[in-house]
């Protein structure tokens, strides 16, 4: 570093100032929609970002008046609550599952199953759209929760990825389990999933984000008001009342927090499993 | 063998398979039904109801003769010459900004990538409002500078506009991949180059853009198959509008099957628009892949 170190240190300063700015543009959105969510709808175009009145008015009228509106909010939000979880549970454990005899037994037909899963996995996910919403009412899902959750339970590229992971699992631990006397779901919940922790969460944190932000799929099978989840509810009520700025920007937070609080507790698996995937 | 270790073999074969139904049924469910239905959508006639009349080629001769199929792959390229360059410039720019910080890199870091965790309904909402004709960002050009942007309601900005908000979206995303893969760079490279009297553009043009190679590719990967099924976005804020100039494939898709009852016409457009992606990913590959190594 031979450069004059005054000037070096300016353009550190300059950067930092910079890179603060930038970084505070890109949270604005952000701000703005929690700044909307606890202002009046008359208020939130007339006022500058931190100004009040304040209120949480906007909030109350998604429990209280969205009933007389037949825009169920709470309903939606359990409904997306039990969805995602249930989604997640079911793709976690069976990826396990599934993974562990792709990796760790043998049988016939494994080589097809491996060729089957890459086939599957360049497929772009708008590919089936109007079989898979075929497959549903022929299956008589129409405006159920398992047609919300059921594509989600299996992942082909979940699979891929934790088969990669289980691979780098010596077979000897298995052995020593099977010795002990261990049944091959003992192994699995008990030995693969600990020992594979990292992959595990990765799995369960991407196959979550992927239901709860879902949009294009409940809105072709659902159609009960019941039944939406609360991305497709707002979405709806955002097309049938977009003057109703403040509740709306309510429900968006409702809808957005949880992510950002996960994204945030979670930045380091959200982080390695960037890396992996560019494997 | 003898009998007692095909027996094993026999039964460690029905215990795989009771382990990987899950996804043997769920392929046959999602993937294999499925694809039967297309093969039967594509030549077919039908609206849903009775049962579907064989139609020949005459879906694909729609597709392709149709004005807003071509509309909308435009569209997607159209997108994509505007996002790319844009999102490409930024993240490498927040890439080496983040290299240069002495303190607060995870609060800019964390600033940048929170912008990915907003859903795709969420971040819509917020910036169609933002970008309003009486919005926030409306509202300090009129007061500072007189003018307003008609953001998403003008045919030649629209697409600007949505490319811009996904650009917020994925700066940090990409941002951090280019910025992982700069620190896997070894200084010694720099050093060298400094010595050798190089500049710091020369040096990012020759060596650090060079070296990212794989991370590059990457990157234009997902952001073709990104472009190619945007839906949300236009489906909240444009509709595909003004004059078509947002459609996409895939709200076009959604439109002939679920409002027009064509789903024929749908599920044929979608294997056209998947070849195009195909081919988009492929030769963007071969153009710009390199094999890259370090010589130690």
């Amino acid at each position: 570093m031979k450069k004059s170190k005054n000037n070096s240190k300016t353009v550190t300063v300059i950067v930092h100032i910079i890179m603060f700015v930038l970084a505070l543009i890109w949270l604005y959105p952000y701000a703005w929609m929690f700044m909307a969510s606890i202002k009046p709808t008359a208020n939130v175009m007339t006022t500058s970002l931190f100004e009040g009145p304040f209120t949480l008015e906007n909030f109350r009228f998604l429990v209280v008046a969205s009933e007389k509106l037949h825009f169920p909010f709470i309903r939606a939000l359990m409904n997306s609550v039990f969805v995602t979880i249930v989604a997640t549970i079911c793709v976690t454990v069976l990826t396990a599952i599934v993974s562990y005899a792709f990796v760790k037994l043998d049988f016939v037909g494994k080589k097809l199953m491996d060729k089957m899963i890459i086939f599957q996995m360049v497929m772009p996910t708008f590919m089936f759209l109007v079989p898979q919403f075929l497959l549903m009412r022929y299956l008589n899902l129409l405006n159920t929760y398992s047609a919300l959750f059921l594509p989600y339970v299996v992942s082909v590229s979940f699979i891929f990825m934790l088969s990669q992971s289980f691979k780098g699992t010596p077979d000897a631990y298995i052995e020593a389990a099977r010795i002990d006397g261990a049944s091959d779901l003992w192994i699995v919940f008990r030995l693969m999933m600990p020992l594979n922790k990292a992959m595990i969460s990765i799995i369960a944190i991407q196959g979550f984000t992927v239901v709860w932000n879902d949009f294009l799929w409940p809105l072709i099978v659902i159609s009960d008001f019941n039944k939406m989840t609360l991305a497709m509810m707002l979405a709806t009520f955002f097309k049938n009342y977009g003057n109703y700025i403040g509740p709306i920007m309510a429900g968006t937070v409702i809808l957005t927090i949880p992510m950002i609080i996960g994204f945030i507790v979670f930045r380091k698996q959200i982080l390695s499993g960037m890396n992996l995937s560019m494997k | 063998m003898s009998t007692s270790a095909l027996k094993r073999k026999r039964k460690s074969t029905f215990k795989a398979l009771v382990f990987s139904s899950p996804y043997i049924i769920w392929s046959l469910l999602f993937f294999v039904y499925p694809a039967v239905w297309m093969v039967i959508l594509v030549f077919s006639k039908w609206n849903f109801l009775d049962t579907p009349q064989w139609d020949g080629i005459h879906n694909i001769v729609r597709v392709l003769t149709s004005n807003l199929f071509w509309i909308s792959i435009w569209n997607v390229f159209k997108f994509m010459l505007i996002y790319i360059p844009m999102v490409f410039i930024c993240s490498i720019l927040f890439a080496l900004g983040l290299k240069k910080l002495k303190f607060g890199v995870v609060f800019v870091a964390i600033s940048f990538f929170l912008a990915q965790a907003a859903p795709a309904v969420g971040y819509a909402i917020i910036f169609k409002t933002i970008f309003s004709q009486d919005g926030p960002i409306n509202g300090f050009l009129a007061a500072y500078f007189n003018f307003t942007i008609p953001w998403f309601t003008n045919p030649t900005l629209a697409m600007l506009s949505i490319a811009i908000m996904v650009t917020w979206k994925f700066v940090g995303f990409y941002g951090i991949i280019l910025y992982s893969g700069m620190n896997a760079i070894p200084d010694p490279i720099y050093e060298a180059a400094e010595v050798d009297g190089s500049g710091t553009l020369r040096t990012l043009f020759k060596i650090t853009i060079p070296l990212l190679n794989s991370q590059l590719v990457l990157i234009m990967v997902l952001a073709i198959a990104l472009g190619f099924g945007i839906f949300t976005e236009v489906y909240l804020i444009t509709n595909g509008g003004p004059l078509n100039s947002t459609m996409m494939p895939l709200l076009v898709m959604y439109n002939t099957a679920f409002q027009q009852l064509d789903p024929t016409y749908s599920a044929t457009m979608a294997i056209a628009v998947a070849i195009f992606s195909y081919v988009t990913i492929i030769v963007t590959r071969k153009i710009i892949e390199r094999e890259v190594t370090l010589v130690s």
